[in-house]
């Protein structure tokens, strides 16, 4: 039985896993950086260690510094998050020889997962459909363009070692192809020293669809229904849902039941997540299994009534799922929002700071997940994501109205917030009918919507803020000709 | 007093127009009179009601010209056109002719943001002496007379009393 658990991580998802701890009465083992000294899981922990300087790399990724702490504080589990160690097999690894508990899948399931080419494989093995492409990586152009004609043009290329849009080409016929395949590749040696391209279908307007699964060390696999998770930038998630719109019952029956092999395919134990796209044509296609709890995972929580991280340390406890598939029923609608650190009209780059004041909203199926607190710090060291908002309705129009009232009440100073951003988005029809998609921000131009919002705000204020101008002009004149030193009551000064 | 909100195109005149007692005002915006009652209010804030709607604002940084005021959690910027600066040294008796006084006093009470001269200093009238900052606002201090600064009374990030004594200019 785990009796003491260290949560390898930071910010909200530390508190997350906190708070079911707590109510568990299982002690819990903090670790935080130099800039973490003031954070809200050292102070909510049983313990705390500090295991270095602020850079990631010296702190939270240092896995013989955290092993330390977990063997001198007695901890015989780790709960790694997300981000950070969650899916390092080597840190994994390191645990099981150390005869600790990784609150996860074992090391060997990690590494599966993570290697995209034996991962695909493995899927195909199952008849779990992947995005049409190569099998693995193409030896040259020539291989690349016999391919692309077989699965049809629009195609990518991608690097094996890319990411953040570079080592990737979309290309549209052969011509393309045969110079796309010179780019990726010399961008891709320039970068990491090395090559390795495969060939995939490009789809037009996907959507993410992903889907909470769960397996227990005696090989009882359930999925806990599908988030949609089509709203992102740059391939980071913004917004997400539950259930999808596009999903019904027998679509998600059908998909449940790929989930339920992927994860046997992989001999995956515990919670995880396996992606998908979809196709406009309704086709799902597996992209990868996320070996570890999801920073959306409240929603899946609330529309199925668990406690996400107990059922991670039951499993974890060796205990077989408490449930069948049959025995599983959504309840109603919710909604994620991720509240990130950011200036949308800076491309989303980070806005960190001071937080003088924060205001959390709050009430009957409003969750926040944060680590904010009046007088806290967002550290330009860490992810930018401060707060996870959440509602649940009965229906999903009423799900959508709680979040934007929850979203009017959310008061962050001192850092750019993409709350204005959520506020348009979901206000807006697109959003209300569920024409969602990868590139739902630019298809939609939500940025320029955004702008005339804001601006629209503005002027419905306008009154309000010129009246709070008058009363501080007033009472600062008077203090100027009057002598308002004798007075501490300000609101008798006026005249 | 004209007003101007960054982003919009109006611009908005706004005066008090008469106290009813018991913190309620008529305040007149443009053409249009309005009820406004404080229910609170302090250099960080206030809250009130203007007629019969409920409003919160956050004071953030201000200079005499600009506002930085966050209402109803909707962060705005208002510029105005105040001429506090003046005010404060036509009261230091900037503005009268042939002031024989030594000591240049503090026309309001604040926090000494920063000092911009030092003993021995010859300054002409008119030329900044210091910095205050009141109500979150920044409002600069000028030399009464032109002469030369003799002694300064006051330390930077301390607080001033209306009335106390800054500086003595000879």
């Amino acid at each position: 039985m785990i009796e003491k658990v260290l949560i390898a991580n930071r910010g909200e998802i530390a508190l997350r896993v906190i708070r079911t701890c707590k109510a568990l009465g299982i002690k819990t083992v903090a670790v935080y950086s130099d800039e973490d000294y003031n954070s809200m899981h050292v102070k909510q922990a049983s313990e705390a260690y500090h295991i270095g300087e602020a850079a990631p790399a010296k702190s939270y990724l240092n896995q013989e510094k955290i092993l330390d702490v977990m063997l001198s504080a007695g901890a015989d589990a780790v709960h790694p998050g997300y981000g950070f160690l969650s899916e390092n097999d080597d840190f994994a690894r390191l645990c099981e020889k150390n005869k600790i508990t990784f609150i996860g899948p074992s090391a060997d399931s990690m590494n599966l997962c993570g290697d995209k080419m034996r991962c695909k494989a493995a899927m195909l093995k199952a008849q779990v459909p992947t995005v049409p492409g190569s099998p693995g990586l193409v030896k040259d152009a020539d291989e690349a363009l016999s391919i692309a004609n077989d699965i049809g043009y629009p195609v990518l290329l991608k690097s094996v070692y890319g990411g953040g849009g570079r080592g990737i080409r979309l290309v549209t016929n052969d011509n393309e192809l045969l110079e796309g395949f010179e780019t990726v590749t010399s961008e891709s040696i320039s970068a990491v020293g090395k090559s390795a391209i495969i060939v995939e279908k490009f789809l037009e307007k996907t959507r993410h669809i992903e889907y909470q699964m769960a397996r227990d060390q005696h090989g009882n696999a359930v999925h806990l229904f599908e988030r949609e998770c089509s709203i992102q930038r740059r391939n980071q998630k913004l917004i997400e849902q539950t259930p999808s719109p596009v999903v019904d019952q027998e679509t998600r029956d059908r998909i449940g039941e790929l989930v339920v092999r992927a994860s046997e395919a992989v001999d995956y134990t515990n919670l995880g997540t396996a992606e998908f796209l979809r196709a406009d044509n309704g086709e799902f296609y597996f992209i990868e299994i996320n070996a570890r709890l999801q920073v959306e995972h409240p929603i899946s929580e609330m529309v199925s009534g668990l406690d996400f991280v107990k059922l991670q340390l039951d499993i974890a406890n060796g205990e077989p799922l408490p449930f069948k598939q049959s025995d599983l029923k959504m309840n109603g609608y919710a909604i994620e929002c991720r509240i990130n650190a950011e200036d949308t009209f800076l491309d989303f780059a980070p806005s960190t700071g001071p937080v003088p004041d924060v205001v959390i909203p709050s009430g009957p199926s409003v969750r926040c997940d944060t680590y904010l607190y009046p007088g806290c710090t967002v550290s330009p060291f860490y992810d930018s994501l401060m707060a996870k908002l959440c509602t649940w309705g009965q229906t999903f129009e009423e799900s959508r109205t709680r979040m934007l009232a929850a979203l009017n009440d959310f008061y962050i100073q001192g850092v750019e917030t993409s709350i204005p951003l959520y506020k348009t988005i979901l206000n807006s029809e697109e959003y209300k009918k569920g024409e969602l998609s990868t590139d739902f921000l630019k298809r939609f131009s939500m940025i320029d919507r955004l702008t005339e919002d804001l601006k629209n705000e503005k002027i419905d204020k306008s009154e309000a803020a010129i009246a709070a101008a008058i009363v501080h002009s007033e009472y600062f004149k008077s203090r100027i000709q009057n002598d308002a030193s004798a007075s501490a009551n300000w609101k008798n000064k006026l005249d | 007093m004209d007003y101007k909100i960054s982003d919009i195109e109006k611009s908005f005149d706004g005066k008090i127009v008469k106290n009813l007692g018991n913190n309620d005002y008529i305040i007149k915006i443009n053409d249009n009179e309005h009820k406004l009652k404080i229910i609170n209010m302090n250099s960080g804030g206030i809250e009130f009601i203007l007629d019969q709607k409920y409003h919160q604002a956050k004071y953030l940084e201000q200079s005499t010209n600009e506002m930085n005021i966050v209402i109803d959690n909707v962060p705005i910027v208002i510029n105005r056109h105040s001429h506090f600066d003046e005010v404060v040294y036509k009261h230091s008796g900037g503005a009268g002719a042939g002031n024989a006084q030594l000591s240049l006093k503090s026309q309001i009470p604040g926090k000494v943001v920063s000092i911009a001269v030092a003993e021995g200093d010859s300054v002409k009238k008119g030329d900044v002496i210091c910095t205050l900052e009141s109500m979150k606002m920044q409002v600069s201090v000028k030399a009464h007379k032109d002469g030369v600064v003799k002694s300064i009374k006051i330390k930077e990030t301390a607080s001033v009393a209306k009335g106390d004594h800054i500086a003595d200019i000879e």
